[in-house]
């Protein structure tokens, strides 16, 4: 009980850090999960454009607009402030008609539309959308008497839709609201973890407490199992803790048997990080140094395999070089149970082996902490 | 007098692993992060060659338009290639799908094209997209047709050939009438590394606030020695910030020169204006450093904590962690922003990188000179007549 006690009074001094892994993962966590509904029939993607339209708003002009804002979401702003929206991404494509631009283009002159593009697959999208109605327009313009005529010649062509079936019965959307949450956790966790277990190592290790603690009653092997039991009830409750959080964040896809395994995943991952965390703390003795090494590990982990960045952006030189990491397999897993249709032994096996490999980390982790700790006990002397 | 002081401030500064590793190295070492992460990111969101499987029965084979526009969508000699498609059976485009290679699959059915999908997403988005664009080609030659026919001409097979042959070269004619105009510097990862300078800047503070601590007799066994000594307390002051000051400026140079040489990251063509920004930045963090130092009276740590806080704060409000949030600030509370020291380091950064007009720079630059001189004041203020007659 008085280890244990002492471990609280420690814990209590690094409340603030964990506090704030906590608010990152619940704030980034739920700044992604506003978004998307599910739904069950096909949805296409609506990029996210603005118009400025110079051109009277009649004739082929207005079908234009018409087209353009059935296919894609117009966002309404001032001019100065399109050139920011379109570099934060606000907007991915900005369409400027000028002047006459109906007169001119039903008059068979040449007509000109300029545009400004982010270059992703949002505007390749959106130009897509914008040829596809010039070029309908292009085809008509000989047979047209006036612009109304037009417009309503195009729109009747491009009112032809194709039937689209969706095979999947997967609700990816929430799916992968999981899958952010648990792979931002992997950071909250291994930094939580980390910072709390190293700290309390190295409390304990200080010379004066060393000494004081060598000469009491308490057996040192007592002592040493106490503590491992303390920081192991410490990386469970963080744990539980995170999985409630992701309970009331990411909702019901989370009692299905993907949510479940998600669950698992992170579960066996906090065993880990608590590995990790043993290691450091037996390798890193200084408590100032503490902060500089938690955060390079957790960030460098969660940066490296892709827990803030999706894993399928990363560079492949980077994903290679992450095998070597625990975090990687975990998230890997992640991935995986985006997109999992059903729930059988073949289709969980890759999982088992990532959580293998992650155990086999654990393993090393525990190994090589206790060669350095026996090691430094003999030097320290008694 | 001074430069001595100035000599063994830096000395003390310099020997402070802490200190070191905090404006030094991790500046580094998290750009090193940001670069391995986001070095592939914009080139993943542009629109790649989509792989999708078209099921070749009775229908298609006879259909010469389906089968022709596919196949020029497919083409890589082209450098329109839209497609990479797989000509297979239904069972076998099944098999794909579920597998996940294929996007999704393209079928007539009765003539009646119908395409098969996965689930939601851009790349099915396109695949729908594209096929309509078939589907409502082979509309307009009908209806072309329909009209001239009407007009008077004669249905011979001739005539369709050439109908159709002429719609589609409209169809696959270059974006003709469109013209971009957009800027070619638009990527926006290049706003972390900004941050990350804004970040060096600030936590340069830390320097001011040691530098500044050992001069104070509340603070330190070494500020109650130099206080009872003869010499001015602004002289003492004034060299122990500015080796603060310069110890800062050699971390921020080895931030540039290492995202510059090592990481390659494209600071455009201003560079003599990009230091500039960063002096005035450094200056501002330092300010901020010297400001806490003298206002907050309690221990160091608790001042160390402050200074991280409020440049990690700054630096989430300046999009270190997203761009969209310094979006978001600027666009709702720009007011937050105005006053936030990052985002004007940002911020000017921001404007070189992206504007062509300078006022956005000077604006920050400005403001950042404005900050700095508050901060000095204040301090300056708080320490005019600190006198003790025993402590």
């Amino acid at each position: 009980m008085t280890v244990f006690r002492a471990f609280l009074k420690v814990l209590n001094q690094c409340r603030i850090p964990i506090i704030l892994y906590t608010v990152l993962l619940v704030g980034f966590g739920g700044f992604q999960m506003q978004t998307n509904e599910s739904s069950m029939g096909f949805t296409a993607s609506r990029p996210e454009i603005s118009i400025i339209n110079r051109d009277e708003n009649a004739g082929i002009t207005r079908g234009l607009l018409s087209y353009m804002a059935e296919n894609c979401e117009i966002r309404e702003m001032k001019e100065e402030e399109l050139d920011d929206a379109l570099f934060y991404r606000d907007v991915s494509y900005i369409l400027y008609i000028p002047e006459n631009y109906g007169k001119d283009f039903l008059e068979g002159r040449e007509t000109e539309l300029e545009v400004k593009s982010t270059g992703d697959y949002h505007s390749s999208y959106a130009e897509m959308l914008l040829s596809r109605y010039l070029k309908t327009a292009r085809a008509y313009v000989k047979y047209a008497e006036d612009g109304e005529e037009l417009a309503a010649a195009v729109s009747g062509i491009l009112e032809k839709q194709v039937s689209v079936e969706v095979t999947s019965k997967l609700d990816t959307g929430n799916l992968e609201k999981a899958a952010f949450y648990y792979n931002f956790l992997n950071y909250s966790l291994l930094a939580g973890c980390v910072y709390v277990i190293c700290l309390v190592l190295s409390s304990f290790r200080e010379e004066k407490i060393r000494r004081r603690t060598a000469v009491s009653s308490m057996d040192y092997r007592k002592m040493n199992r106490l503590l491992l039991l303390s920081n192991g009830l410490f990386a469970f409750a963080l744990w539980l803790l995170y999985v409630i959080l992701s309970f009331v964040l990411v909702g019901k896809v989370m009692f299905t048997a993907q949510g479940l395994l998600y669950v698992a995943n992170s579960f066996v991952f906090m065993v880990c990080s608590l590995a990790i965390a043993f290691l450091i703390g037996n390798l890193v003795g200084n408590k100032n140094a503490l902060n500089g090494i938690v955060n390079v590990v957790a960030l460098g982990s969660s940066f490296l395999c892709g827990a803030f960045v999706p894993a399928e952006w990363l560079p492949d030189s980077v994903l290679k070089a992450a095998h070597i990491l625990p975090s990687y397999w975990y998230i890997q897993t992640n991935e995986f149970l985006k997109t999992m249709e059903d729930v059988s032994f073949t289709s969980v096996r890759p999982i088992l082996v990532n959580i293998g490999v992650i155990l086999g980390f654990t393993l090393i982790f525990i190994v090589v902490a206790d060669i350095i700790s026996k090691k430094r006990e003999k030097f320290s002397g008694r | 007098m001074f430069w001595h002081n100035f000599k063994y401030t830096a000395k003390t500064l310099l020997g402070d692993k802490m200190l070191i590793f905090w404006t030094f190295a991790f500046p580094v070492i998290l750009g090193a992060f940001f670069y391995m992460a986001f070095s592939d990111i914009e080139d993943s969101e542009k629109l790649h060659v989509i792989d999708i499987a078209v099921v070749e029965n009775t229908g298609f084979r006879e259909s010469e338009m389906w089968k022709e526009s596919l196949e020029v969508l497919s083409d890589e000699a082209s450098g329109e290639q839209v497609f990479c498609t797989k000509y297979v059976s239904e069972e076998e485009a099944k098999r794909l799908l579920s597998e996940k290679e294929i996007a999704g699959y393209f079928m007539l059915a009765d003539g009646e094209p119908q395409v098969t999908v996965a689930s939601d997403g851009i790349n099915e988005t396109v695949l729908k997209y594209v096929v309509e664009e078939i589907y409502q080609t082979e509309e307009i030659v009908r209806n072309t047709a329909e009209r001239r026919i009407q007009q008077g001409e004669m249905p011979t097979a001739e005539f369709y050939e050439q109908l159709s042959k002429e719609v589609m070269n409209l169809v696959d004619s270059e974006n003709g009438g469109i013209r971009d105009i957009s800027g070619a510097n638009l990527s926006y990862t290049m706003i972390e590394f900004y941050t990350l300078i804004a970040m060096t800047c600030l936590y340069g503070g830390i320097l001011g606030m040691v530098a500044v601590n050992q001069n104070l007799a509340n603070m330190s066994s070494k500020g109650k020695r130099v206080s009872v000594s003869p010499v001015g307390k602004s002289r003492m002051i004034l060299s122990s910030v500015l080796a603060g000051y310069v110890i800062q400026m050699v971390g921020v140079a080895l931030l540039f020169a290492f995202t510059i040489f090592v990481l390659h990251v494209d600071y455009g063509n201003h560079l003599p204006l990009i230091v500039l920004l960063a002096l005035c930045g450094g200056l501002a963090g330092l300010s901020v450093g010297i400001a806490i130092a003298v206002l907050v009276k309690s221990g160091d740590n608790v001042k160390t904590g402050i200074v991280i806080s409020v440049t990690m704060a700054g630096c989430f409000l300046s999009g270190m962690m997203g761009i969209t949030m310094k979006y978001l600030v600027d666009k709702n509370i720009p007011l937050l922003n105005l006053l936030n020291p990052a985002n004007m380091i940002t911020d000017g950064l921001y404007a070189l990188y992206y504007y062509d007009t300078f006022d956005r720079y000077w604006q920050n630059a400005a403001s950042l000179l404005v900050f700095a001189f508050s901060m000095i004041l204040f301090s300056v203020l708080g320490l005019r007549r600190q006198k003790y007659d025993s402590i």
